[in-house]
């Protein structure tokens, strides 16, 4: 009886913490970068896990960021400056905690959206703990390859809507541009003609006592 | 052995450093009837040791969560670990602002706060495994479940899309609507200013008698 009860509370532990670990941890975050600020995230990495770091600047200034990636040694692995979007591959040749920073310091006044995903391993099983020893079936492969398309189509969605983010971003601060400076410059016109003619009739009336002294 | 080995390992895997009155903000751009849930785990910086301490009892993080209107849609205290979870009811960008209540870390932690986080959106919010105990399902049905899940997140989206499209194209049409009325009204500004000019000036120096 014992013993039984005792089996089944470490096989509940273990199906309790399988999906806390092994496999994978994909990140998907974005985030604000203000100006001149550096952010960086950390993961432990076992060896041989293949890896991909995915960035993408969504907001903000000529839309470009640093980026920079560590191995536990800090070996760097990538360093790139001022890109908008990259996307970096690189299998994992050494155990211990990865570093990748995003940097906007050379940005004065303009904050940053970044967005990046950060992909470690493979996706889990949908069965964690089933020990394949007999072959897919037709459905079975089938439904898999659905899976595998239908993720590549989220991906694709993902990268379109954080286009059109960026996009949007540029139109409407072409629109708050566009109306700024059209008021303003109606402005300086305005401005501007008034004063020519008052300037003009100041040098006019200046000279007339100068030339009317000289005379007498 | 591999629960223990699992549990002791970092939980939720990517991490950062936060300060002590800093608030870390994340945005989430989604479609409405979206299921999200944040995970997240914090660790003290130990001055005595040098190093980061595995539980961290006593600490609290302060979880606010707006809507694309800027509504709070969630604003709560939560523990050092902690797991919060909400589903959008407008589409758009949802911020998820996370900051620590302690004022005690300055003095015991040197102002240090590790920070592991882990947020799930639509589809990956679903365990299937639990869903499968629940309903009793076969594999196959429980594939063609996280089919079905996956298409309903791409069908969302691309409502989304369509929305998000419409307000890209009203800005461009407002941005086209203001060259054109701002340019005329500059074009027929000059052309009054000009004549005004001309006249005020023709007067003035007739009345100067220097014409």
């Amino acid at each position: 009886m014992y013993s039984y009860h005792g089996t089944i509370r470490v096989l509940v532990q273990v199906l309790w913490a399988y999906p806390l670990c092994g496999w994978t941890f994909g990140s998907e975050l974005t985030f604000e970068l203000p100006d001149n600020a550096k952010q960086c995230f950390y993961e432990d990495i076992t060896i041989g896990t293949k890896c991909t770091l995915e960035f993408q600047v969504v907001t903000g200034g000529h839309y470009d960021v640093d980026c920079r990636l560590e191995d536990a040694d800090g070996t760097v692995l990538y360093k790139e400056m001022k890109k908008q979007y990259d996307s970096f591959t690189f299998t994992a040749a050494k155990n211990g905690t990865y570093k990748f920073c995003f940097s906007n310091e050379f940005s004065t006044f303009t904050h940053k959206t970044v967005y990046f995903d950060f992909q470690v391993g493979e996706d889990p099983p949908l069965f964690p703990n089933e020990n394949r020893v007999t072959a897919l079936t037709q459905m079975e492969s089938a439904c898999v390859s659905i899976h595998e398309a239908l993720k590549s189509v989220i991906d694709y969605q993902t990268h379109f809507r954080l286009r059109e983010a960026q996009g949007r971003s540029r139109a409407e601060d072409l629109n708050t541009r566009v109306a700024f400076w059209s008021i303003g410059e109606a402005l300086i016109l305005l401005v501007v003609s008034i004063s020519q003619v008052v300037l003009l009739r100041s040098f006019f009336s200046d000279r007339k006592t100068t030339t009317t002294r000289v005379g007498s | 052995m591999v629960s223990v080995k699992c549990i002791l390992g970092s939980v939720y895997a990517l991490y950062f450093h936060i300060g002590e009155t800093e608030k870390k903000c994340f945005i989430e751009e989604i479609p409405d009837e979206t299921m999200v849930i944040g995970k997240y785990r914090t660790q003290l910086w130990d001055k005595q040791m040098g190093s980061f301490l595995q539980t961290s009892p006593g600490l609290g993080m302060h979880v606010e969560i707006k809507d694309p209107d800027t509504k709070i849609i969630l604003s709560r205290q939560y523990g050092s670990d902690g797991r919060f979870t909400f589903t959008s009811h407008t589409p758009g960008e949802h911020q998820i602002c996370l900051h620590s209540n302690s004022t005690k870390m300055a003095l015991f932690a040197g102002g240090k706060l590790r920070v592991h986080l882990d947020i799930q959106v639509g589809e990956h919010t679903n365990n299937y495994p639990e869903i499968a105990a629940k309903d009793k399902l076969t594999e196959l049905q429980l594939r063609a479940r996280q089919l079905l899940d996956q298409v309903e997140q791409i069908q969302k989206e691309q409502n989304y899309q369509q929305y998000r499209e419409e307000r890209f194209r009203m800005t461009s049409e407002s941005t086209n609507q203001h060259v054109l009325w701002w340019s005329i009204a500059q074009t027929l500004i000059l052309i009054f200013t000009g004549i005004w000019q001309l006249k005020h000036l023709k007067s003035f120096f007739e009345a100067k008698k220097l014409v």
